[in-house]
């Protein structure tokens, strides 16, 4: 029957294939398949070689990114199914480059606390992988095909302290409602696909933007799908499993999910909304200002009660969600300004979050805790750190002239530059939040500063080599991000709507 | 309504019809039979061998290694099928991919071989 079905089918043309374009991903999983091939052979003498691999395949990763940038020509794979431009390149490199971060503080972390090592490191290059992918992927089922990749290996990785419950919880909490995401969303692209008929986006948009208002079955589609993408990028009300599993997870972790899993939801969110649903905005705009809005108060409100840093920062990650929301609200009147406003703040949010947690990881080594409480009087005794902390914080608030200011400026520019209601009540929203969210970050940087350290204990925290560079680099970004904000902004000037389909 | 909508509604239709089957015969049943319960009566197989221990028996974790391998080999052959079933058509070309689609799965049989999982301890 088979045989049958295939000489209807006709004739099989190879597709033509752009080695080039496919370079990251192949690169990235050579690598992946050499760090596999090291621990069959070596075992256990291969552990130490694991986090240089993986640091490795991502710096050879960003060679063929670079390449491609330089060359600078839109590349366009499978009827338009994989496309490379400058957005997708540019998302690329950030999750190349917080990749990067992650195994830098990992490193540490993993070989002391005595857990698997060349399975983790594995894990984070196929979860990576299915990041980098997502930027290029403008079809439903190459989006679907990215976020399982992308999500399969950060449940395992959640799970990683195996002996600890609250790792467990964590993992366990995060696959359940990942899951549950997942079916909707897929559910969603279903009933797309039985109204378009098509799962390339761009025909997709066509195809439901035809008619003057779109049909029950389209909105149900929009909806599901912006639902399943609302949980990995943990608005509200799909943030629940969120602080839980920050909190539960390793630390490196917890860094790697809050950035670089967060940035890949954002990556397929704008994907489906400028390529796929860009003529429905008036199914899609209502519903992400609704996300919006909610997102970034209720973040802020359960966060200021926190008395643990990373529940603290897990919450202010929902509200920071909420932030790069808001352009994608009025994606249809500025789509190029909005569409920008959110890439920068992406790119400007991973370096300081990853920065926020390398010091958190840092200051465990010592206090074994991440109460906010155990921050008392860091300055007396890590002043680098209580430093570099205040920095991410600052920064994490929009205080000038940190990198975060910029962030916070593109967006709140993006908004106004709609000039339609419910662009203005987002920029209110976004002010009034903003100084919300400075008093608990504060909080923090009065506690580091001015109290004394609980029970006078001085000794000072050591922090190893990687982490100290990991640590440098993104206090570095975070400031040149701050004040030379013409380097993100030309960078960033992205258009989705042009060169796709190609 | 839509003809879309329409057709789901004689699905919805055709559902209910048998639920209602069911219900009614059981209840029919239920009505006409004679019944006279005894111990021999209800056990699971009234001629078979005699059951022993509870129902609630925990099966061993380690089968679930088995069955993740398993899996893995019936993703691959979803893909070797129709694939197989081509093969004239995609030439060369064809047969280099799914020797790498194959390597990369064999990859992570030879992992869990080599990590001592396949051992029955």
């Amino acid at each position: 029957m088979l045989a049958a079905l295939a000489a209807e089918v006709g004739d099989f043309v190879r597709p033509p294939i752009d080695w080039h374009a496919a370079a990251p991903e192949l690169t990235l999983l050579a690598f992946g398949v050499l760090l596999t091939l090291m621990d069959i052979v070596w075992l256990e003498r291969g552990r130490k070689w694991a986090p240089a691999l993986a640091s490795i395949g991502l710096l050879a990763t960003m060679v063929p990114i670079i390449t491609l940038a330089v060359d600078g020509a839109d590349r366009s794979m499978f009827g338009g199914a994989f496309v490379v431009d400058k957005y997708a390149l540019i998302m690329k490199a950030v999750f190349i480059l917080a990749g990067y971060i992650v195994v830098l503080i990992s490193s540490n972390y993993i070989s002391e606390g005595d857990y698997w090592e060349n399975e983790y490191y594995g894990l984070l290059l196929s979860s990576i992988l299915g990041m980098i992918l997502m930027a290029s992927a403008r079809d439903l089922i190459t989006i679907f095909i990215a976020l399982e990749l992308l999500s399969i290996p950060a449940y395992m990785l959640a799970t990683w302290r195996k002996r600890d419950l609250k790792s467990n919880e964590a993992g366990l909490k995060y696959y359940l409602m990942g899951v549950f995401a997942s079916a909707i969303l897929l559910y969603g692209m279903s009933l797309l696909y039985g109204a378009s008929g098509t799962t390339l986006l761009v025909d997709l948009n066509e195809s439901i933007s035809a008619s003057d208002s779109p049909s029950a079955i389209v909105v149900m589609g929009i909806i599901f799908v912006i639902v399943g993408f609302a949980f990995k990028v943990s608005a509200v009300p799909f943030h629940t499993w969120a602080p839980d599993t920050y909190e539960g997870a390793p630390t490196p972790v917890t860094a790697f999910l809050s950035v670089a899993s967060k940035a890949a939801g954002f990556v397929a969110l704008m994907n489906m909304l400028f390529v796929g649903f860009i003529g429905r905005d008036d199914v899609y705009e209502p519903m992400i200002f609704a996300l919006a809005a909610v997102s970034m108060t209720v973040g802020n409100l359960i966060a200021l009660r926190q008395t643990n840093i990373v529940r603290m920062l897990a919450y202010s990650g929902v509200a920071q969600a909420g932030y790069m929301l808001a352009p994608l609200a009025v994606a249809s009147d500025v789509p190029d300004s909005a569409l920008a406003a959110t890439v920068s703040y992406l790119v400007i949010y991973a370096v300081m979050n990853l920065g926020a947690f390398a010091v958190v990881i840092a200051v465990a080594r010592k206090t074994r805790s991440a109460e906010i409480d155990d921050y008392r009087g860091l300055f007396h005794y890590a002043p680098g750190l209580t430093v570099a902390m205040t920095i991410f914080l600052f920064a994490l608030a929009g205080i000038p002239p940190l990198g975060g200011w910029w962030a916070k400026f593109r967006i709140m520019g993006a908004v106004i530059e709609a000039n339609t209601v419910s662009g203005v009540v987002l920029g209110v929203f976004v002010a009034v939040n903003s100084v919300i969210a400075l008093y608990y970050y504060a909080r923090i940087g009065a506690k580091m500063w001015a109290d004394e350290a609980p029970d006078g204990d001085l000794t000072p925290v050591r922090v190893p080599a990687s982490l100290k560079s990991a640590l440098v680099l993104t206090v570095a970004a975070t400031i040149v991000f701050g004040v030379l904000p013409g380097l993100v902004g030309d960078v960033t000037k992205v258009s989705l709507l042009a060169g796709v389909g190609g | 309504m839509s003809d879309y909508l329409r057709s789901y509604l004689t699905v919805g239709i055709f559902g209910l019809v048998g639920v209602a089957l069911v219900g009614v015969f059981l209840g029919l049943g239920r009505i006409l039979r004679p019944d006279h319960p005894n111990l021999a009566k209800n056990e699971a197989y009234e001629s078979g061998v005699e059951p022993t221990g509870d129902m609630w028996s925990q099966a061993n974790i380690r089968y679930y290694v088995f069955a993740l391998l398993f899996v893995m080999f019936d993703v691959e052959a979803v893909f070797i099928f129709p694939w197989a079933a081509r093969l004239e058509a995609y030439e060369v070309f064809g047969l280099i991919e799914m020797a790498i689609f194959i390597f990369i799965l064999l990859l992570g049989l030879i992992y869990a071989w080599r990590k001592g999982v396949l051992k029955w301890v």
